[in-house]
C-alpha cells in the first residue's frame, strides 16, 4: 500500500501496513561484499582472527588518517570504548562525570560501570547538546570528567567546552558517535578534547557489525587504552593493568569497517540525497520542521531529525505510534531523557527544563541503506494524511476499543 | 643432532613460520564466503539476528542446557553474570587462572580472593576454600582448566553448605563432559570463551549457560539486544552483543567440533607418548572429565631433572619458531592491582607459585601437524640430553 484514502486504512486502526518490511532509523549500510572478502583474505593468510591483527592495525591507521589524529584505538564496541576511556581519563579520587541527560539511553549505565556518578546537565535549545554554559553549573570539587556529546544533527559547543575544560583543568571526552564525518573550522571531529569516541555498530556511519574506536593526539593515553582493551596486557609483559578488560575488536569486524570506509564518500552522497528528499518534501508540511545540517561542516547526513511544532495537530508520541504501526520505525529522539529513567545506582540531577521540553518534540524518521527516496515520499505522504485527518484520528485514538 | 643444529646456537629455526599455541580452527574460505554472502543478503548484522538465534538453539541442544546466551566475549559474559547474580563483597577464585574472571569482578564492583591450586589437577584446591569463606564472601568462581573440569560436585556441596553462590569460567572446557553431562550445566552459570585460542572459535565471542530462567532473562535484558524476549528488571545494561559475523563462524565451528576434538586428542596422545620418555617433563592430564576436548597441552618442567629452566626452554623453543608461554604467569595474586591490595596474600599460594614457574603451554590445534609434534619432541628430547652444554 502506498497511499491511505481513509482512516480505516491506517494500520493502527486495522488497515494494511504501508510497508511489508520495516523501515528503520538504523543506517545498516552494506559495503561491497567483494571488498569485504578481499580484506578477509589477510585473515586467512595470517590465521589471525583477533588479538590486534593486521586488519585492526590497518583500520586504526585509516581512521587516524581520516580524523587527522595521531592515534586511533579500536574496541569491540563504542560502549566499552567509552567505559574504558572514562575510566582512564577520570581524575583519580573524583566521583562525578558531567553529561547531558538528553542522550544515548545507555550512557548513564556506562558511567555506572566506570564507577562514576552521572551528574546530568541541561542542553542548549539551539543544538540539543550540552555546552560550556550548561556544564559549568554542574562542576564541583568532585568532578572527574566532562563528557561532551555531539547531537545527531550538527555538533555541540566544541570551543566552549574545550575552553571550560582548560580553565578548570578537568579532562574532556567527546562522544562523537553521531559526528564521524564532520569538521569544525577546518579540523575534523576526532581531534578535540582529550579524546573522542566513535561507534562501528551496524546502525552507524561505518558498519563494522559491532565495534568502536577512540581518536586522540595523546600518545600515553593511546598506549594505555591499547593495553586496557587487551585485558591489560601489552604483548610483552604479562601484568594485568588495573581496569583492563577484553574489549578487543576482532579481525572480521575490522574487515567490514575497512570495506565501509572504502565506500564512505559514496554513502555520504546517498545519505545526502535522502536528506534532500526529506527537505524538499517536508517543506510544505505545516507543523513539522526538519533539523537542517550545517553544510559548511561537511556532515555525513546519516540520520534525519524532525521537530514537531506547536501547530502540528497530534502529539509527538501519537504520531510515532501511527507511523510504527505502518512498519515505519520512527523513534522519539532520546526519550525519556536519562534523568527521568529509573536508576539503581547513584546519580545527581537538578531541574533540566530545556531537556524536559525538548524531549517531547523530536522524531527520528527512517533513514539509511534500507530506505529509498520512494519510501521517503510515501512516508511524507502519510504524514500529510495524518495532518489533514488529525482531528478524526484523535477522536478515534481516544475512543475505547478503537485500537 | 648436534648442539649447532639448535636455532639457539645459530642453526635455521626448525619451523619456517611460528607454530601458535592456540587452537585457531577456522572454516574454509568457501564456507566463510557462503556464510557472509547470506549475511549480506539478509542485511542483518547484529542485535540478536537469525544466526545468533540459531547458534543459541544449537548450543542449548549440544550442551543439554536450558539457556545459552551468546555474548561479545567471555570477560564481558563474566561481568554480566557477576552483576546479574546480585553478588556483593568478595568472590573466591583460583590464583592459577586467566585474568578474565578477576577483571570481570573489578568491573562488577566485587573483590577477588585468590585461592591456591591443587598441585596435581591444577584446579582450585577445594580443601583450602573453606578457610577463605567469611561473611563478606558471596560467591566462588570455579575455573575449568586444560580440557578438564573442577570437582563440580564437591564445589556445589561446599557452596550449598556455606550459603554462597557458585559459577564457572569454562574457557578451556567447551564440549567436555563430567560423568557424561556437558560442562555448561554446573553451578548457577558457566561462561565459555569463543576466542580463537579455544576449540570453539568465533574469532572473539563467548556464551553464558544457565538452567536458571530468571537469571537468563536478566542476562538477555542486560546484553541489550532487540527481540530477545520480555525485558527483566536489571540494575544496568551493557553492550554484550555477539554479531551475526561472530555467530556465523561459531556455527561452523560447532559443526566441526567432533572432528577438531578428535584431531586435538590425536595430537595430545602423540605428545603424551613422546614426553613420557623425557626425564623431567610431565604432561598435564585433563582432570575430572569423562570426555575432554584436549585443547591444551601443558607441560610441567622439573628443572633439576630436565636440566634446563622453564625460561631457558621457552627461549630455546622460541628460537625454533615454536610459540610457548608460561601458564598464567605470574599468578593472579601477583598481578597489579591485587599484589598491592592484598600483599599479605602474596606468599599464601605456594602451589600456584610453583605451577606458574614450571608449566608451559605447547602448540596444539589447526596449524599443528603430527610431524610438527614429532619435531618439537625431538628438540625437547635432545635439549634434555645436552642440557649441561646448553647451560654453558
Amino acid at each position: 500500500m502506498t497511499k491511505k484514502n481513509n482512516l480505516d486504512e491506517l494500520a493502527i486502526f486495522g488497515g494494511t501496513r504501508m510497508f511489508e518490511t520495516p523501515k528503520p532509523t538504523s543506517n545498516l549500510v552494506r559495503p561491497d561484499l567483494g571488498t569485504f572478502l578481499g580484506y578477509s583474505k589477510v585473515m586467512f593468510d595470517s590465521h589471525r582472527y583477533t588479538d590486534d591483527g593486521a586488519l585492526v592495525k590497518q583500520l586504526q591507521q585509516r581512521l587516524a588518517d581520516f580524523h587527522q589524529t595521531q592515534y586511533c584505538v579500536a574496541f569491540c564496541s563504542g560502549f566499552w570504548a567509552l567505559a574504558l576511556a572514562i575510566s582512564a581519563l577520570a581524575r583519580p579520587g573524583k566521583t562525578e562525570i558531567v553529561m547531558p541527560s538528553f542522550t544515548y539511553r545507555r550512557m548513564a549505565d556506562i558511567a555506572a560501570w566506570s564507577k562514576l556518578k552521572p551528574h546530568f546537565c541541561d542542553v542548549e535549545e539551539s543544538t540539543l547538546a550540552n555546552s560550556a554554559k550548561t556544564v559549568r553549573p554542574c562542576l564541583n570539587e568532585n568532578t572527574a570528567l566532562i563528557l561532551g556529546v555531539h547531537p545527531i544533527v550538527n555538533f555541540c559547543d566544541i570551543n566552549g567546552l574545550v575552553g571550560l575544560a582548560q580553565e578548570k583543568n578537568i579532562p574532556l571526552l567527546f562522544d562523537s558517535v553521531e559526528s564521524v564525518y564532520e569538521s569544525s573550522a577546518g579540523r575534523k571531529i576526532g581531534c578535540f578534547g582529550a579524546a573522542e569516541i566513535f561507534s562501528l555498530g551496524a546502525s552507524k556511519l561505518v558498519n563494522g557489525f559491532e565495534g568502536g574506536y577512540l581518536t586522540t593526539n595523546d600518545a600515553q593515553l593511546a598506549e594505555r587504552l591499547s593495553m586496557l582493551r587487551n585485558s591489560g596486557r601489552d604483548g610483552q609483559r604479562c601484568e594485568a593493568t588495573p581496569g583492563g578488560l577484553n574489549a578487543r575488536l576482532n579481525e572480521i569486524h575490522a574487515a567490514m569497517a575497512l570495506a565501509g570506509l572504502d565506500d564512505l564518500e559514496h554513502q555520504v552522497a546517498r545519505n545526502r540525497e535522502r536528506y534532500q528528499t526529506y527537505q524538499r518534501l517536508l517543506a510544505p508540511l505545516k507543523g513539522i520542521r526538519l533539523l537542517e545540517f550545517d553544510e559548511s561542516h561537511h556532515p555525513g547526513y546519516k540520520n534525519i531529525v524532525i521537530e514537531i511544532l506547536d501547530d502540528w495537530p497530534l502529539s509527538r508520541d501519537d504520531t510515532v505510534r501511527i507511523l510504527n504501526a505502518e512498519m515505519i520505525l520512527a523513534r522519539a529522539y532520546y526519550t525519556p531523557p536519562l534523568h527521568r529513567k529509573r536508576m539503581d545506582y547513584p546519580y545527581i540531577t537538578a531541574e533540566l527544563p530545556v531537556t524536559d521540553r525538548l524531549a517531547q518534540r523530536y522524531i527520528l524518521p527512517p533513514c539509511g541503506h534500507l530506505v529509498s527516496n520512494e519510501d521517503i515520499a510515501i512516508i511524507v505522504e502519510l504524514m500529510k494524511f495524518i495532518s489533514v485527518n488529525a482531528a478524526a484520528i484523535q477522536i478515534r485514538l481516544q475512543s475505547p476499543g478503537s485500537l | 643432532m648436534a648442539i649447532t643444529d639448535l636455532a639457539l646456537f645459530g642453526a635455521p629455526p626448525a619451523f619456517d613460520q611460528p607454530l601458535p599455541i592456540g587452537q585457531r580452527y577456522f572454516p574454509s574460505r568457501e564456507r566463510y564466503e557462503a556464510a557472509f554472502r547470506g549475511i549480506f543478503e539478509r542485511q542483518y548484522y547484529t542485535e540478536y539476528g537469525p544466526l545468533n538465534r540459531q547458534l543459541e538453539q544449537k548450543l542449548q541442544q549440544f550442551l543439554g542446557v536450558k539457556h545459552a546466551i551468546c555474548v561479545t566475549n567471555e570477560t564481558i559474559g563474566l561481568m554480566m553474570v557477576g552483576d546479574a547474580m546480585g553478588l556483593s563483597g568478595k568472590v573466591i577464585l583460583p590464583g592459577f587462572a586467566s585474568i578474565a574472571s578477576a577483571q570481570s569482578l573489578r568491573w562488577a564492583g566485587l573483590e577477588p580472593v585468590f585461592c591456591d591450586a591443587d598441585p596435581n589437577t591444577h584446579h582450585i584446591d577445594i580443601d583450602r576454600i573453606a578457610a577463605l569463606i567469611d561473611k563478606g564472601v558471596s560467591a566462588i568462581i570455579g575455573v575449568h582448566l586444560w580440557g578438564g573440569a573442577c570437582d563440580v560436585q564437591a564445589l556445589a556441596n561446599l557452596a550449598k553448605v556455606r550459603g554462597v553462590q557458585l559459577y564457572f569460567e569454562a574457557a578451556h572446557a567447551f564440549g567436555c563432559m563430567v560423568d557424561d553431562v556437558r560442562i555448561g550445566n554446573f553451578g548457577r552459570a558457566e561462561v565459555f570463551s569463543f576466542h580463537e585460542s579455544n576449540i570453539l572459535n568465533a574469532s572473539e565471542g563467548g556464551c553464558i549457560c544457565t538452567n536458571d530462567d530468571e537469571l537468563a532473562a536478566r542476562l538477555r535484558t542486560m546484553r541489550s539486544s532487540a527481540g530477545a524476549g520480555k525485558p527483566a528488571e536489571v540494575a544496568k545494561t551493557v553492550n554484550g552483543r555477539m554479531s551475526e559475523a561472530q555467530a556465523a563462524i561459531a556455527l561452523m565451528s560447532l559443526e566441526d567440533f567432533s572432528a577438531n576434538r578428535r584431531n586435538n586428542e590425536t595430537l595430545y596422545r602423540l605428545y603424551a607418548t613422546r614426553l613420557g620418555n623425557i626425564p623431567g617433563l610431565k604432561l598435564a592430564q585433563p582432570a575430572g572429565v569423562s570426555l575432554s576436548n584436549y585443547q591444551c597441552v601443558v607441560c610441567q618442567v622439573d628443572e633439576r631433572e630436565y636440566g634446563l629452566s622453564c625460561d631457558r626452554l621457552i627461549g630455546l623453543l622460541k628460537a625454533e619458531n615454536v610459540e610457548t608461554e608460561r601458564c598464567f604467569y605470574p599468578g593472579l595474586h601477583r598481578c597489579l592491582p591485587y599484589a598491592q591490595q592484598q600483599p599479605q596474600r602474596l606468599e599464601r599460594l605456594p602451589n600456584t607459585d610453583s605451577l606458574r614457574a614450571s608449566c608451559i603451554l605447547l602448540p596444539v590445534g589447526a596449524l599443528v601437524s603430527a610431524q610438527n609434534i614429532a619435531r618439537i619432541c625431538d628438540i625437547l628430547d635432545y635439549a634434555n640430553r645436552i642440557a649441561p652444554s646448553i647451560r654453558g
